[in-house]
């Protein structure tokens, strides 16, 4: 047995004792029980936004964190998902199983072959062209959107429904002591997909493409005198990246079932995500969930911080103002997270335990 | 000045090529020749166009004259990805190592590709540079620099390169470091054709067979190792090294 066989085995051997690994387990059980454990709608929408929105962020780490290409148009896809899920079931009525995979399908496609063009278009020159290039389509897409309003309903958007099981009013029965409704089908179909996206993103990330990504953001010219065309492959990247981000766009379409630019298109979605992303921590894929699980659950449930007080400090007018200022706590919580962990959470906590190893 | 000699059938060779960083013409007339089964060392003062020779030759700089030939083949208007193919490994002054990679995944994207062969060559590597296998799944850029420097000469080691042009590995490095760079690199010997770019003499005159002298981007004197170590004259005019 040679030394790297040697090293695959005792890889495949701590597997199974290694602690990220139950951390990762733990973090499923818990998305997959959310319906059960918590009663209310408003919980279970904040935690399914997280899922959503860990997959976008996560395909946006693919280019951003992996390959170190900086985009300021990701959202573009997420749109493009978004709008083909609603067009199909809102605009044309479309509304079955087929046409609902389908708009899937033409959702991957358009944002595939798009980004694939607008890479080979932008990222030979420079990297900055990339980013300014990304954000002129995605403006032009967010103005598109509300100015086409025979195909995408303007400003205003456009309601839909879903086929059989994930209409709202759909249910067959109870499980576990809640009802089965369209919404919570929904929710396991969304995790379902959000999964898969997921592992899909392990393996490509994880794969020779993905070293090579990896070596590209750390050193581009060493890539290029190791034998790799390197702007091939941020073109690989990019085109992988805006798929994943078309479904998941998709996805917050079924959840949501209401697609508008403000929704899916705007400049501040893209803020969102690249907040996400820092706070996660760049290079890691996981700091995704991280980071959309401090984003959407700050913005939830700290805006209810006076209610809070109110009921802890009655008659307490100083603690009531205080408390009114919740966007001033947000922005300190950041300040915070970004000062004691400045590679993001997992960022710096994977560091943390790769430096303990080599020492 | 002496004059470029040929040798029967180089594995590399170059001619006359000048070279410029901006509006600096760098290399004014560069030639050379290394033949098999030797370390042929470039030395010279800082700025003498070393450096710049391995970065044209590995094609990452353009050459705007002569000719570089490897194998017979012209490849001074190939791109940098084209010659590395071609079995010419670059171990760059900055070490180029991924820094946020592992020791295991700087061997891998190293790859051209990853079959039998490669693996038993990376028993090769594990022979030469012991240590890395302690460290294969560390991060790189938590490694110490004798470590970096070692992951950065083994790496190329893992591909069929013919040629390995190296660029000052000693550079930052503790003397027993150094001693121990020296012993690793006399191994790779063995499997390998090596050009060494190296300010410290001590350890250029311990690997090479061959030098050629570099002043203000041209190739001055070369000769045998041997022949540069016993003459003072122009160890003290071109590399400022006295007694």
């Amino acid at each position: 047995m040679n030394p790297v066989q040697q090293f695959r085995l005792e890889e495949k051997g701590v597997r199974f004792r290694n602690p990220y690994f139950f951390l990762r387990i733990l973090l499923l059980a818990f998305f997959v029980f959310t319906p059960f454990m918590f009663r209310s709608f408003e919980v279970l929408d904040v935690v399914l936004k997280i899922i959503i929105f860990s997959a976008l962020v996560a395909s946006y780490d693919v280019i951003l964190g992996y390959t170190g290409i900086v985009s300021l148009g990701h959202v573009l896809y997420f749109g493009i998902g978004c709008y083909s899920v609603g067009i199909f079931m809102g605009n044309l009525g479309w509304i079955s199983y087929g046409h609902l995979a389908l708009a899937f399908l033409i959702a991957i496609a358009v944002s595939g072959i798009l980004s694939v063009l607008i890479g080979l278009f932008s990222l030979r020159i420079r990297a900055i062209f990339f980013a300014m290039v990304t954000l002129a389509f995605m403006e032009f897409a967010f103005i598109l959107s509300s100015q086409l309003r025979s195909i995408t309903g303007g400003d205003d958007g456009i309601s839909f429904k879903l086929p059989g099981i994930l209409a709202v009013d759909y249910s067959i029965g109870h499980f576990l002591g809640i009802e089965l409704t369209g919404r919570i089908l929904s929710y396991f179909l969304i995790l379902l997909i959000c999964m898969i996206l997921f592992l899909f993103m392990l393996r490509f990330v994880h794969s020779p493409v993905g070293r090579v990504l990896q070596s590209i953001r750390d050193n581009e010219p060493r890539s290029i005198a190791l034998g790799y065309r390197t702007y091939l492959f941020q073109v690989i990247a990019s085109s992988f990246a805006s798929c994943v981000a078309a479904v998941a766009g998709a996805c917050f379409a079924i959840w949501v079932r209401y697609v508008s630019p403000d929704s899916s298109l705007s400049v501040s979605i893209m803020l969102d995500v690249l907040l996400m992303v820092i706070v996660g921590g760049m290079g890691t894929l996981y700091g995704g969930i991280f980071g959309a699980a401090f984003l959407m659950v700050t913005r939830a449930f700290l805006p209810k911080l006076q209610v809070l007080v109110g009921s802890i400090l009655p008659g307490v007018p100083m603690a009531a103002r205080l408390s009114e200022r919740w966007l001033f706590y947000f922005g300190l919580l950041f300040i915070i997270i970004v000062y004691f962990f400045p590679k993001g959470i997992v960022g710096t906590v994977q560091e943390f335990f790769s430096k303990r190893r080599t020492s | 000045m002496a004059e470029v000699e040929p040798v029967d059938e180089p594995i590399l060779k170059v001619e006359r090529i000048h070279s410029l960083i901006g509006k600096h013409h760098v290399l004014q007339g560069v030639s050379f020749q290394v033949d098999p089964g030797k370390v042929t060392v470039l030395l010279g003062r800082n700025g003498a166009g070393k450096s710049t020779t391995l970065r044209t030759i590995m094609g990452l700089l353009s050459p705007s004259q002569g000719t570089i030939r490897f194998k017979e083949q012209a490849i001074h208007h190939m791109k940098p990805y084209e010659i590395s193919r071609l079995g010419i490994g670059f171990v760059p002054e900055d070490r180029g190592i991924f820094n946020l990679l592992t020791v295991e995944e700087n061997f891998r994207v190293a790859m051209h590709q990853e079959n039998g062969k490669t693996r038993e060559r990376m028993e090769t590597v594990f022979h030469i540079f012991p240590d890395l296998k302690k460290f294969w799944k560390a991060t790189a850029g938590n490694l110490s620099g004798g470590q970096k420097q070692m992951l950065a000469i083994a790496r190329p080691l893992v591909n069929r390169n013919e040629l390995l042009l190296i660029d000052e590995p000693s550079k930052g490095l503790a003397p027993i470091i150094i001693d121990h760079l020296i012993d690793s690199i006399n191994k790779l010997k063995e499997f390998t054709v090596v050009i060494l770019v190296e300010q410290n003499f001590y350890m250029a005159s311990s690997l090479g067979s061959d030098f050629y002298l570099f002043d203000d981007g041209r190739t001055v004197h070369h000769g045998q190792m041997e022949e540069l170590v016993q003459n003072e004259e122009l160890k003290k005019k071109y590399l400022g090294i006295s007694g």
